[in-house]
């Protein structure tokens, strides 16, 4: 488990140097915020790679492969047991905390369960696709690698195919 | 001269932007245009502004700065006006929803939850806990299985994955909503199986919901990653 400390802030003391936070509100601060229609935006070239990740296809014969052989090579045997079960902790969270105030609470959760569903795991495709489109573009403008002091986990989860080599 | 905006906030915000620097290299001087009850903090813009991250940095910078005084309407990245003629008639057109939705935003801020699940911990458990899945499994590692297993067992995978981390992501979100106004989630990229955004009010609600995620972080364990950033302008909620 990691836990990240709670630092936006660190952003504005780092000007740019801070990008540990950064890559991970990117999003946030390319895709949200207020918009004014009449007003121009400037070109987001190199920038828009960032989206790609989400350009992610749950149900495709590469994603069943990459799972299958993922399941084939795993080592059940050194297995740990299993995690503690999220129901739990929900409901105990809920409890000792909401007072009322979760009434209501489930109505838009199917909704946005959804809405975080669609983009899973299949990273090999969304990397070749990546590798097309990125182009020499990218530039210092975005960090694709997460932050190096997140290294051990990071390292493993994000470059798959590193890992199976 | 065209002009980068950055955020609108009350003409009475304190507005405090000594030693802010704006986009651009070098970086422009950021300033104010006011309107009616609404200022917009924005800088000349250069020409050809081709974003890099120092510049998202700035905007970002620029927000942070900003909210620690009062409530502000953070501008998406990027966006530029022909002058300020041009932002002062964009707030006056708007000035009664911006206004409301500043109201609404006082005294809050954004927080953003990113979660992971090691790939190797939920395929694991998936084999534990489903017959078929294990059995194709070691069929195919003893050589006995069909042609088509690996594609069969790939799916069930995959549907099992899919529906495990649809819960999980339901669960993290459920248990923090009570201490959130508003939600917003979307979809997680890469291995995340979480990617939301909650709008917390600075008071008890914030402490309540800051305990609450560390202890979820802390009780699902190891296999999981929990990435928090915030106090943050509110992008999501504008």
């Amino acid at each position: 488990m990691t836990v990240v400390p709670q630092n936006g802030g660190n952003l504005a003391q780092g000007g740019g140097g801070g990008s540990g936070n950064l890559y991970d509100v990117l999003e946030l601060i390319l895709d949200r915020g207020l918009v004014i229609d009449v007003f121009v935006r400037v070109s987001l070239v190199g920038i828009e790679i960032l989206k790609i990740d989400a350009r992610i296809v749950v149900a495709s014969v590469d994603t069943y492969l990459r799972f299958a052989e993922a399941c084939n090579r795993l080592d059940l045997e050194s297995g740990r047991k299993a995690p503690t079960q999220l129901t739990d902790i929900v409901g105990d969270s809920v409890e000792s905390g909401a007072k009322g105030k979760s009434k209501g609470a489930l109505t838009g959760a199917v909704d946005a369960v959804a809405d975080t569903v669609k983009g899973i795991t299949d990273r090999d495709s969304a990397r070749d696709e990546d590798e097309e489109d990125e182009g020499e573009e990218e530039e210092e403008a975005v960090e694709r690698r997460r932050p190096a002091r997140h290294a051990p986990r990071r390292a493993r989860s994000s470059h798959p195919r590193h890992e199976k080599e | 001269m065209a002009v980068y905006i950055y955020s609108i906030t009350s003409k009475d915000h304190p507005l405090r932007m000594d030693g802010l620097t704006g986009v651009g290299d070098p970086p422009a001087e950021v300033r104010t245009v006011t309107s009616g009850p609404l200022a917009a903090v924005v800088s000349d813009s250069p020409e050809n502004l081709r974003p890099k991250r120092r510049d998202i940095a700035a905007h970002q910078a620029v927000q942070q700065r900003l909210m620690a005084d009062g409530a502000v309407l953070p501008m998406r990245f990027g966006y530029t006006a022909p002058d300020d003629e041009a932002v002062r008639l964009a707030l006056d057109k708007r000035a009664g929803a911006y206004t409301d939705r500043l109201m609404a935003l006082e005294g809050c801020a954004e927080y953003h939850l990113k979660a992971s699940q090691l790939e190797d911990a939920l395929l694991r458990q998936i084999l534990e806990e489903s017959d078929a899945a294990r059995q194709l499994n070691d069929d195919i590692r003893r050589g006995t299985a069909p042609p088509g297993a690996n594609l069969q067992l790939g799916e069930l995978v995959a549907q099992e994955v899919q529906a495990r981390q649809e819960a999980l992501a339901t669960g993290v979100v459920e248990a923090l909503r009570p201490f959130a106004r508003e939600v917003r989630s979307s979809a997680p990229t890469g291995s995340d199986f979480v990617n939301t955004s909650f709008l917390v009010t600075h008071d008890d609600q914030e402490e309540l919901f800051l305990t609450t995620e560390l202890s979820l972080a802390n009780q699902m364990g190891e296999d999981f990653e929990f990435r928090l950033n915030g106090p943050l302008p509110p992008y999501s909620f504008v």
